[in-house]
């Protein structure tokens, strides 16, 4: 028998989600253009659905400068610090 | 680890593992990979990159591990080291490039003395096969992208179409047939230094001129064959190859034309008038919804927009045949904020 | 997918959406990187030649699922 040697790693560690709030009024929302055509208008609505429906504490715009790549550290940094929950769109 | 009591078997699990291209890979024994290691001078845990999308670490032995499969001799394996390193810069955004529904590869330009020593294809089939050089190297690659970065086709790589590079796409560049400097020289370095550059690259685009005899004619046709790159009407492009035959190089040099004069020939040449490029016109695609918006009436505004951000995103290098009036032209997958080509030096 | 399971790390709900033709590439990525928890929303695909208002629509319609997804209401 011989051995072979494996051209793989995994990178996998066990990760869970964050704890969820009850719901989120009064919640600070944050929302991610991707920068992909097409994400502004999603999220545009999304907003105001939020204001008519949610009651939000505030709500804040942010942008990837390119979908290309995932967000940059100091953009991430950003929105951990500022935001209760996080909405991302539009991957297609 | 697969087991296996014959290397026919071996290949076959290797197929079953998820671990190859398709194509049948050399079992990697810890001898081969060993002796592979070792011809690298470097220590196999050493810690080449991080490979996204996945973020597999390419260590020096895991690296080893894939060009062993790819069907590398054990001394190819510093310059397999050097792509990965440049295919890992941020730069090239090789997490965007393994994940994207367009067909970029990556193809590496090997430069400097190294072409010599390896017998690498510099001339004539340069992008075709039968050089164990380029076909391992490029394999390598692609191997550590699949098996330490994740870029499966149809799962993560979500590539509509790819193309044949994603088995292997490397070329050395006919340094000896040109009469301007290397690409590598071009990007600050010493003519004595051995080179990779890495581009996101599509399929070259074969271009036809046997008639021209003037620079300005010649390159008027290329620009012809560089105008229809993504689609007609696509604009702030990026870092794409012009690579020209022998033949095609001297008409040029013969009319006393440098690449810098090449390069911005071709980019003056390759503006259009936003009134052209608005989407449904010609074609449901064209500027974005951001780039129109600067413009009061863009149907009828005549202000010009390149299609190559600046001339230096123009790459020009000579390979391929002494005998045959052809070029070739290699986009790359380097809209803005894309991805860019990138260079680094060969440790001997 | 590498933003949302960053987020998630750092005590984050997110929400990311995604079209339905990304879902393998988002599940294989997720799982990749051990999040195997990790949901997205999904859309129909395609988006790019959407109008602004077919676009809008699709918002109304994926809006409870996104709010189902950053709460937890019992």
């Amino acid at each position: 028998m011989t051995e072979y040697m494996d051209p793989t790693d995994s990178v996998a560690t066990d990760r869970k989600t964050a704890p969820r709030p009850a719901s989120l009024e009064g919640r600070v929302i944050t929302l991610l253009d991707i920068s992909k055509a097409k994400s502004d208008h999603l999220l545009d609505r999304i907003e105001e659905l939020l204001r008519e429906r949610v009651r939000p504490k505030t709500i804040v715009r942010k942008k990837k400068p390119t979908f290309a790549r995932p967000a940059s550290d100091p953009l991430r940094q950003e929105i951990v610090g500022a935001t209760d929950v996080l909405i991302e769109a539009l991957a297609d | 680890m697969p087991r296996a009591d014959t290397d026919t078997d071996a290949i076959e699990e290797l197929y079953a593992r998820g671990v190859t291209d398709g194509l049948p890979v050399v079992p990697p024994t810890r001898e081969r990979v060993a002796q592979a290691v070792a011809a690298s001078g470097r220590d196999g845990d050493e810690l080449i990159a991080l490979v996204p999308p996945n973020y597999g670490r390419a260590t020096v032995e895991k690296i080893a591990v894939n060009a062993v499969m790819a069907g590398c001799r054990p001394e190819y394996l510093s310059v397999v080291l050097a792509a990965i390193d440049a295919v890992c810069d941020e730069a090239f955004d090789l997490h965007g490039v393994s994940a994207t529904t367009n067909s970029p590869a990556p193809l590496l330009i090997l430069n400097g003395p190294v072409r010599e020593r390896l017998d690498v294809n510099c001339g004539a089939g340069v992008f075709g096969s039968g050089w164990r050089a380029n076909a391992t190297i490029g394999r390598a690659v692609r191997l550590v992208c699949v098996n330490l970065g994740g870029a499966r086709p149809g799962v993560v790589s979500m590539s509509t179409f790819a193309h044949p590079g994603r088995y292997s796409y490397c070329i050395g560049e006919h340094e000896e047939a040109s009469p301007w400097e290397s690409l590598a020289v071009e990007h600050g370095f010493a003519r004595t230094d051995s080179t990779v550059a890495v581009l996101a690259a599509d399929a070259p685009i074969t271009v036809y001129d046997q008639r021209s005899r003037t620079a300005s004619d010649l390159l008027a046709t290329i620009a012809g064959s560089m105008a229809v790159i993504e689609h007609h009407k696509m604009t702030h492009w990026g870092d794409t190859l012009l690579v020209l035959s022998p033949e095609h190089a001297r008409i040029v040099a013969d009319d006393g034309w440098s690449k810098a004069d090449v390069r911005i020939f071709l980019w003056e040449r390759l503006r259009r008038p936003v009134s052209e490029l608005v989407p449904g016109r010609d074609g449901g695609d064209g500027l974005p919804e951001h780039v129109l918006r600067k413009y009061a009436d863009p149907a009828r505004d005549a202000t010009l927009i390149p299609k190559f951000r600046a001339p230096d995103n123009i790459k020009v290098l000579v390979a391929g045949g002494t005998a045959g009036r052809f070029s070739a032209v290699v986009a790359g997958w380097t809209f803005s904020k894309g991805s860019s080509l990138v260079i680094r030096r060969i440790a001997s | 997918m590498h933003d949302g399971v960053f987020f998630e790390d750092h005590g984050i709900p997110t929400a990311t959406v995604i079209s339905s033709e990304f879902l393998r590439a988002a599940t294989a990525q997720a799982d990749a990187l051990g999040a195997k928890a990790y949901q997205t929303v999904v859309v129909p695909h395609p988006i790019q030649p959407l109008t602004r208002e077919e676009v809008r629509a699709l918002a109304d319609k994926a809006f409870d699922a996104i709010v189902a997804r950053l709460t937890d209401a019992r």
